[in-house]
Parts: C-alpha cells; sequence; structure tokens
C-alpha cells in the first residue's frame, strides 16, 4: 500500500526511524513531492524535540569535554574515552600553574615554534579545562590557614558533574628544606595520598584533581607539612587545613 | 483496538517563567540564540559552553541505546563535530538548537546499533528464538536533580510513565533503543499491526504531553 493515507499512517514511524529500509527510502521520496507530509512530520519533530531526554543524563568521564572540543576543531582524532587519561594529564600540567607554564614558555623563547605552540596549547587546553570546573562548582570549601606570619588559605571548588576539584592554596611560604606541603584525600576508609602542592607567598597553586581511584567515597580534605620522601600511607606531620565537602 | 488507560493528557503549563534552571547555569531562549549566533560565528568558548551544557544528555541519550561506554563517547563526539561543522546550515525557524543536537545523537546511534545488528544477523538467525535482543541499563543517575535540563527530563519521565505498559514497552524499544516496527514485532511475539497500533497511540499520547513543553529551555 503506497496510498497518501499509508504516508500519513507512517509519518510517526518515520520520525522516530522505526520504518523498515524500503519503507524509509519510500518515504523519503514521497517527501520530496508532498508538502503536506513535510510539514506533518516537521511539526511532529517539533512536538517530539525534548523526547529524548526521557533517558537520564551520564556524567562525562574527566577529559571528554576538552576532548569532545578539540575533535569538533579537527585538533585530533575521536578515541572516546581511552584518551581521557591524557587529557586528564594535560589538564593537571595546567594545574601546576600558569606562573610555572609562563615561566617556562618564557626561557624557551628561542625553542623550536612547534614547541612553543605545543605548550601554548597544552595550557589553553588546561586553562579552559579548569574554567569548566570553576563554571559548573556545585561546592566551594574554604579553610584559613596560619603559619606564623603568614596568612594562607586553601579552597576547594568541588565539580559534582565531572567528579573533578579545583584546589587553590595560597598565600603560603615555601617549605622549609626537607619539607613538602602534602595534599591528602579524606575517604571513608581513610586518608589517601594527594599531590605534593608547591607553595609560594607570591602566587596561588592552582590544581585539577580527579578523584583517586578506589572503592570509598571521598568526604573532603586535608593539607599536612610532611617529610619530603616520605612513603607514609598516611599523614604523619602537622594539619595545615581539614576540610569536609 | 486498544485504547489508553487515562484520558486525554493536558499539555503542562508553559513554563516560560522560572524553569530555566539556575541562573549562569541553565540556558535561557536568549542565551541558546546567543549560543547559536556565536556558533556560527566560530566563536569555540560557545562549543565550550555548548558541550559543558549538554554532553551528559548526550551522553545518556547515546549510553542507553548503545551499552556501550567507549562507542556512547564516540557518537557524542560525532554530534558536536557535525553540530560544529553544519551549525550555518541550521534553521532556526524549523527548530531548536539542542533538540537538534538530540536528534543527530540519536541518529547517530541508531546507525550504529543496526550497523551492529547486521553484523550480528547471522548468529542472530542461530538462536533458537531469535535471541532476546540486547536490553539497555536504564542511564539515570541519581541525585542529579540540580543539572539543567532534569526539568525537562522529569516531565519527559512522567509523559513516559503515563503511557500504559504495553506502550511503553513499544516506545523503548522503538525509540530508546532504535528498533525497527519489524524487530519489534519480532522480538515481542506479537503482529506487526499490533506493535503500528501500539505506536500510534503511544505517540499520540506524547505528542499531546509533549507539546507543551517544546519551548522549554534546557
Amino acid at each position: 500500500m503506497t496510498s497518501h493515507e499509508w504516508f500519513i499512517e507512517q509519518r510517526q514511524a518515520h520520525v522516530i526511524r522505526a520504518l523498515e529500509p524500503d519503507e524509509e527510502r519510500a518515504f523519503h521520496e514521497h517527501l520530496a513531492g508532498c508538502a503536506e507530509c513535510r510539514e506533518a512530520t516537521a511539526a511532529l519533530e517539533r512536538d517530539l524535540a525534548w523526547l529524548p531526554l526521557g533517558a537520564g543524563p551520564v556524567a562525562p568521564r574527566p577529559g571528554l569535554n576538552r576532548s569532545v572540543v578539540d575533535t569538533a576543531m579537527g585538533r585530533r582524532r575521536a578515541t572516546a574515552g581511552r584518551l581521557a587519561p591524557l587529557a586528564l594529564a594535560a589538564s593537571l600540567l595546567l594545574a601546576l600553574g600558569s606562573v610555572w607554564w609562563a615561566r617556562q614558555t618564557v626561557s624557551r623563547a628561542t625553542g623550536a615554534f612547534a614547541l612553543r605552540q605545543a605548550e601554548l596549547t597544552t595550557a589553553l587546553a588546561g586553562a579552559r579545562d579548569t574554567l569548566s570546573i570553576l563554571r559548573q562548582a556545585s561546592t566551594v570549601r574554604h579553610a584559613s590557614i596560619t603559619m606564623g606570619e603568614y596568612r594562607g588559605g586553601m579552597v576547594i571548588l568541588a565539580d559534582n558533574q565531572s567528579h573533578r576539584w579545583n584546589v587553590v592554596v595560597y598565600g603560603l611560604p615555601a617549605p622549609h628544606d626537607g619539607q613538602v606541603c602534602q595534599f591528602w584525600f579524606i575517604t571513608d576508609s581513610g586518608m589517601v595520598k594527594g599531590v605534593a602542592v608547591p607553595t609560594s607567598v607570591g602566587a596561588a597553586t592552582v590544581l585539577t584533581l580527579a578523584m583517586p581511584p578506589g572503592n570509598f567515597q571521598v568526604k573532603g580534605a586535608s593539607l599536612t607539612m610532611e617529610e619530603s620522601g616520605s612513603a607514609a600511607p598516611a599523614p604523619q606531620g602537622k594539619e595545615l587545613a581539614h576540610l569536609i565537602l | 483496538m486498544e485504547h489508553g488507560r487515562t484520558p486525554d493528557p493536558k499539555p503542562p503549563d508553559n513554563p516560560s517563567a522560572g524553569r530555566e534552571g539556575p541562573p549562569g547555569r541553565g540556558l535561557s531562549l536568549a542565551r541558546e540564540a546567543s549560543l547559536q549566533s556565536r556558533l556560527i560565528a566560530r566563536d569555540e568558548q560557545a562549543l565550550v559552553e555548548l558541550v559543558d551544557l549538554a554532553s551528559p544528555w548526550l551522553l545518556g541519550v547515546a549510553l542507553g541505546m548503545l551499552s556501550d561506554r567507549d562507542e556512547a563517547e564516540e557518537v557524542v563526539h560525532e554530534a558536536f563535530t557535525i553540530a560544529w561543522r553544519r551549525v550555518d546550515l541550521f534553521d532556526q525557524e524549523s527548530g531548536r538548537l539542542l533538540p537538534w543536537l538530540l536528534r543527530i545523537t540519536r541518529n547517530r546511534a541508531i546507525d550504529r546499533l543496526r550497523a551492529r545488528r547486521r553484523r550480528t544477523l547471522k548468529q542472530r538467525r542461530l538462536e533458537a528464538f531469535g535471541g532476546a535482543g540486547e536490553r539497555v541499563a536504564p542511564a539515570v543517575e541519581p541525585d542529579e536533580s540540580a543539572r539543567p535540563g532534569w526539568h525537562i527530563h522529569d516531565t519527559v519521565h512522567q509523559a513516559l510513565a503515563h503511557l500504559p505498559v504495553e506502550q511503553r514497552a513499544v516506545v523503548d524499544l522503538a525509540y530508546f533503543q532504535g528498533l525497527t516496527q519489524s524487530e519489534i514485532a519480532g522480538q515481542l511475539g506479537i503482529p506487526l499491526g499490533t506493535v503500528k497500533t501500539r505506536l500510534r497511540l503511544a505517540f499520540d499520547k506524547l505528542r499531546l504531553r509533549l507539546a507543551g513543553i517544546r519551548e522549554w529551555v534546557l
């Protein structure tokens, strides 16, 4: 049956792509010459525009959004989540601080243009990634830190969509020789060692951190002063800040 | 002849005020229009904003259909790449930016599903009763109600929940798993005509319920 009534009956199936391939071809050919069916199917599409949202949202893995933008811009090929760790690494690179990056790029001014371009691209990707967390942060916590005459602090901006944090440590002096400022995740299974945080009174340190792997829930974060080179799995030194999210 | 179990649904009230999500995170109509203009002007930051806003929903659609996270992420890559390249061809009069992106995502996921089915057709023919097909796990994650667009998801979810069970089943298979009418008939073991009737009744109801929210924004 290929009368106009048949096409009228199949409009919905066409819009949701439930027709068989040969039926779909016939419908497409019909649409080309039938303004009524074109208008009717367009109206159907408009009415059902939000139906895909019947499927719930899924939080993207860290680095996916950056990777999607790079793919769309033609800077890389789509590789799904397999490159997510690399994207995260790029983000982490940024997290070590735009100041560090600036010093590095300036000092390498005589280097090859391609190398500099790569550095800029990496830093820019990281900056955008960091900004995306700042925009989406759903939880913000601050702790003041006093170290002698210095007044600083630690701020955590948590993005519950990508499960990443921006951590800002500011106003703290560089550790004494043989010491290191250590970041810890507070979890329901105890403390999990994070990264060593370089500190300087003159410049805040910005970190972008993914949640550590493991079967536990992260509850907060702690900053301690530890002996450098210590392999202790839990804090041994003085706690500078303690934040529960 | 089947009849729906619920009275004619009343379309939701127009929520143009107060349903646009938290300021700065959701997408107002004006911001959506601005976003589209900036995309056409090749503003990369506009693409970043669009990806941040829409990727969880696109990923939900693709993952719900494909049940494979890597493949779903590839579909999301493809959808945004197509959108970025063709946004200047997008006709604002005929639709909206986010629904257009969702449609691209769903179409790409269906293309992959059907290619996957063609590859496994021979194997499935060997199965005594044609196999049970692929059932997808719900893509919904808990504690997401603060996410921009959740109010739309909630309304769509309610519209689907109001369908009689047998109509909901064919909608799930056709719309959220990408099966054709004949494939649904084979999978459920019911006549093709019954599938068509159930789909028609279901989409008549969905259309009534969802037409009222088509101007909503994420």
